[in-house]
């Protein structure tokens, strides 16, 4: 298997159990390989949230197989054990709404994941400042979060996913609130730190205005999803 | 690492410092509990300290003169002067009682003292102005708490007095101020009540035809006199000689001359065991409950605080914060909101124990073993919040 | 790196914090045992004092005489009351005589009786003496017989003794009657002396016990002060000091006078000696016997000597002493004391010098370790 990237094959989450059972995935495979965006669209109630959460780790799926990068975390059952740790170092979260801590600084906030880590405080501050300057609001560095508008608030969410590379960014309608200009700058900075930190990011949105820019698209559709291929509509 | 808490705090300091505000007065209510426990505590030992006796020697088989009432003949003291072992021995008297100044009056204990200047056992150890007795009569010292000052004449029964010192913290066992006079004036203010009473009890022995016999014209005098004089004193202070045990003295004093002596540790004992024992217990039941209600309110604030920042600790989970950073920094906001708590509650406490009109001592020991208890308090309360915050599911991060 | 906003947070903080902290800071020093005591010192100065002594007294009358019947019955008349002046032997009432009147009729009656017998005896006797003799010449005539001339010699015996007897008679009516006039003489109250009336217990008609006194006069010029002294405080009271007396009744205003006489009987119970203060000139308005009066007596001035309040004299350790500052530290430095005077101010016979610094007020009981802070006055006190 060539490296990196994500990759999903048969995977089945049931919820409950007995006759009340709902499956909320029933046959989701995917692909995602590193460097490169790639949209998940659906209905509300399809499964997106679901499969988002089991990618995070955060709930454990019922069968099937996960890889992250050249991992198995999931193979009919977990293969790590430190799902924390996982989440930390492996998996790069953005949210719909940025959560951002509200008593660190926009640089803290950042910088938390590497010194929550153990790197030391200037280390991670220096990292955090670079990735600002990459996402171009270094200027907000000492702000905190209540002082930024919207699209700020976003870019460092993206920031705070992207700081110790991952592998993997899951992305949740990161661009829901924001209007269609903000919108298309935040998809363009996802696309542009794919290609530059050779991330495979997950977008789940059903925002039309940022559906065209995706290349390929896996629609999921009562827990089973569909690979399409997108518009690739370039930016300007 | 970065102290989560200690960011937490700078970025709500407001709330935070309000909240410990709050909860600062609490504690300080708390520590003025104990102090006034320790007061009363105080108050009878200095009483005993201020007396200056090892021995006090009082009327048989009672607890006086402190606890009980207790009289005995104001020459008994000759006989307990000789006795081997006794350096000093002298008369003293104590009657609580209202003194008139002009239009108040107050509440105050009256210590009569035995003639011979400063270092008799009963006379104020130490003054903060004007200066001793020196006249035999018709002269005060007063305590400072009295609201007494030099040269104000006072009221005590039928004489008037000039206040020639002043002292501070000299109080009986229940806080009243002391008022020094000479015994035979404080022998005097007990027996002779008013005027009319005097006159009253002058026409009713006149009254009596036992007393009043026309072939002995002297009798009527003689009975008036006796019984208008007042021979007893409450106590009998004792200062041992160098070299002599307190209780080898007692034991002399109880076989010999028939009455009863205490020493230093039983006359603690009674003071502080018989005579404060309830309101001790009435106050430290208080002060358990005072503990137990800040306690509740702790845990209630680090819980109400904790809660306000679910959403933020479910962020912090889902990017892989370990449970020991939550529970840490929940823990260290907990003991911080303690510590500024206590510091807020040990100055209060310590300003307003000034204006209680009774004695309010915060010791040291008191505020360290309150702090300790503080610092348990905060950290069992900070367990139910903590228990709360590592309940919270990460994925609830994850809209959806 | 730069971190404005959070620096500015810092500071606010800190604005809070320090000055809580320093106030906790200074609050757990300034009160509680670690506290410093507060203490005044003074210096100890060489001077003279004037030792004065305070004593109580009573106004009483050296001179009281207390009138009354030597025998029991009723007043007849009393014609002195309380407050009125007297002169020696004037008359002041009179005991009703009763039946007195008649007594001396009939001791008169007597007297008349025994003058009258005495009268007969002599008649009696001086015919028995003309019989004797003549029946002597007539016995030495041999014409009478030897018998009857010895019954004549016997007659006149027993007339000499019946006269005899009528004589000692008499001499007893008149002695009788002598008395029982003087007795009548006594039912009058007479002033022994010039005095004022005090007291008049009784008034006619009211019967009154023998020896029970009915009037009481007093000498008003011998006015005098009966003083008691503590025995503790009574050293050097001597007659003939001066004093000063200050009456219950006139508060501010002070009489002189001196030392009469100290009593050679002190007070056994109470533990006071006795002396008697007099005035040294009759106050204008008598102040009344029984009045309460303060009496203060200057002694002599005493040489010079280290002088301290008697507020710096503490017991320490079974010892009296002073408190002394030295080297930045208490030391308790042992005293003999000598005399006070009535200001508080005691001299130092050992164990001090002019010029030391010793403690006079202090907050709380010191001890050897007591952190002490010296001050002007003690905090706290109303001036």
């Amino acid at each position: 298997m060539e490296g990196g990237g994500i990759r999903i094959e048969g995977l089945h989450k049931r919820y409950g159990k007995g006759e009340t059972a709902v499956d909320a995935l029933k046959q989701v495979d995917m692909r995602v390989a590193p460097g490169e965006v790639v949209g998940l669209i659906g209905p509300s109630g399809s499964g997106k949230s679901t499969l988002l959460k089991c990618l995070g780790a955060v709930i454990e799926p019922t069968a099937g197989r996960m890889i992250l990068g050249n991992e198995v975390i999931y193979d009919n059952g977990w293969k790590i054990t430190d799902l924390r740790a996982l989440r930390r170092d492996k998996i790069g979260f953005v949210f719909q709404a940025p959560y951002l801590i509200p008593f660190l600084d926009v640089t803290d906030n950042v910088a938390l994941l590497p010194m929550l880590a153990g790197v030391p405080n200037d280390v991670a501050r220096t990292k955090a400042m670079a990735l600002l300057q990459a996402l171009d609001i270094q200027h907000r560095a000492q702000a905190m979060p209540s002082e930024l508008s919207g699209g700020e608030q976003q870019r460092v969410a993206i920031a705070r996913g992207l700081i110790n590379r991952p592998p993997v960014i899951l992305a949740d309608e990161p661009t829901a609130p924001l209007d269609s200009e903000r919108a298309l700058a935040v998809v363009r900075i996802l696309n542009d730190m794919a290609r530059q930190f050779e991330t495979a990011i997950v977008v789940v949105t059903h925002d039309e205005k940022i559906i065209p820019t995706f290349k390929r698209i896996y629609h999921i559709r009562d827990g089973i999803t569909h690979e399409e291929i997108g518009e690739g509509r370039e930016f300007d | 690492m970065i102290s989560l808490a200690g960011r937490d705090i700078l970025h709500a300091w407001g709330k935070f410092i309000f909240t410990g505000i709050g909860l600062g007065l609490l504690i300080g209510v708390t520590l003025t509990m104990a102090g006034v426990y320790r007061g009363m505590v105080d108050d009878g030992k200095v009483l005993l300290d201020n007396s200056g006796a090892d021995l006090w020697v009082v009327q048989k088989n009672t607890l006086g003169p402190y606890a009980e009432s207790s009289s005995l003949y104001d020459d008994s003291y000759r006989g307990i002067l000789a006795l081997p072992g006794v350096a000093q021995a002298a008369n003293v008297t104590y009657l609580t009682m209202q003194i008139r100044q002009g239009e108040n009056d107050v509440r105050a204990m009256v210590v009569g003292i035995a003639p011979g200047g400063a270092g008799i056992p009963g006379w104020p150890p130490y003054l903060v102005a004007g200066r001793q007795i020196t006249r035999s009569h018709y002269e005060a010292v007063a305590d400072m708490a009295t609201g007494f000052k030099l040269d104000d004449r006072i009221q005590i029964r039928r004489n008037d007095y000039t206040v020639v010192g002043l002292t501070r913290r000299m109080v009986s066992s229940s806080g009243d101020p002391m008022v020094f006079i000479p015994l035979k004036d404080a022998q005097e203010a007990q027996f002779l009540k008013d005027n009319d009473a005097i006159l009253q009890n002058r026409r009713r022995i006149a009254e009596n035809p036992a007393f009043n016999r026309p072939a002995i014209p002297d009798l009527l005098d003689t009975v008036i006199t006796s019984q208008s004089s007042n021979p007893y004193v409450n106590a009998v202070l004792v200062r041992l000689k160098p070299g002599y045990a307190a209780d080898e003295v007692v034991e002399v004093i109880q076989r010999w001359k028939r009455l009863t002596a205490y020493t230093r540790s039983q006359m603690e004992d009674i003071l502080i065991g018989k005579l404060i024992a309830t309101s001790a217990q009435q106050i430290g039941m208080f002060l358990v409950i005072l503990a137990v209600v800040s306690a509740a309110i702790i845990a209630f604030i680090i819980y109400t605080l904790t809660l306000g920042k679910i959403r933020e600790i479910a962020v912090l989970k889902l990017i892989g914060t370990k449970n020991r950073t939550i529970a840490g920094m929940i823990m260290q906001e907990a003991l911080g909101l303690g510590v500024i708590g206590f510091v807020v509650g040990k100055i209060s406490a310590t300003f307003w124990a000034l204006i209680f009109p009774k004695y309010v001592l915060l010791e040291l020991r008191d505020a360290f073993s309150g702090f300790i208890v503080l610092m348990i308090i905060c950290v069992l309360a900070s367990i139910i919040a903590i228990h709360a915050a590592l309940k919270v599911d990460p994925a609830e991060a994850i809209g959806g | 790196m730069k971190r404005q906003p959070l620096q500015r947070r810092t500071l606010a903080v800190l604005v809070v914090i320090i000055p809580l902290f320093a106030l906790f800071v200074y609050v757990a020093l300034s009160s509680g045992p670690l506290a410093p005591v507060s203490v005044t010192v003074e210096t100890v100065k060489a001077r003279s004092i004037h030792p004065v002594l305070f004593g109580i007294g009573t106004i009483e009358a050296r001179y009281t005489y207390k009138i009354g019947p030597i025998t029991t019955g009723r007043i007849q008349s009393l014609a002195v009351h309380v407050g009125d002046r007297v002169t020696a032997g004037q008359v002041l009432g009179e005991m009703d005589p009763v039946d007195f009147e008649a007594r001396i009729r009939s001791r008169e009656a007597t007297l008349k009786h025994a003058q009258a017998i005495l009268r007969e005896a002599r008649a009696r006797q001086a015919y028995a003496q003309t019989q004797a003799h003549r029946y002597e010449q007539l016995l030495a005539a041999r014409s009478t017989s030897e018998e009857i001339a010895s019954t004549k010699r016997q007659e006149l015996q027993i007339a000499n003794a019946a006269l005899s007897a009528a004589q000692e008679d008499l001499s007893r009516a008149q002695a009788d009657l002598a008395a029982t006039v003087v007795q009548r003489e006594n039912l009058r109250f007479v002033a022994p002396a010039e005095g004022l009336v005090a007291v008049r217990d009784a008034d006619p008609g009211t019967t009154v016990a023998a020896g029970r006194a009915v009037l009481e006069i007093i000498d008003p010029k011998s006015l005098w002060i009966h003083t008691r002294f503590d025995q503790i405080s009574a050293s050097g009271l001597t007659a003939g000091l001066p004093a000063h007396i200050a009456l219950r009744s006139r508060s501010g205003q002070s009489l002189t006078g001196h030392v009469f006489r100290v009593e050679p009987r002190a007070d056994a119970v109470t533990e006071e000696m006795l002396a008697k203060v007099v005035f040294d000139s009759q106050p204008l308005l008598l102040p009344p016997v029984g009045e309460l009066a303060e009496v203060t007596i200057d002694l002599p001035a005493l040489p010079l000597a280290p002088v301290i309040p008697n507020a710096a004299v503490h017991h320490h350790d079974g010892r009296i002493g002073v408190w002394r500052i030295e080297a930045g530290a208490l030391r308790f430095t042992p005293v003999r004391l000598g005399a006070a005077d009535l200001s508080g101010q005691v001299q130092v016979l050992v164990g001090l010098k002019a010029g030391d610094q010793v403690v006079v007020y202090s907050e709380q009981a010191l001890h050897a370790y007591s952190r002490f802070r010296l001050v002007e006055h003690i905090p706290g006190l109303a001036q």
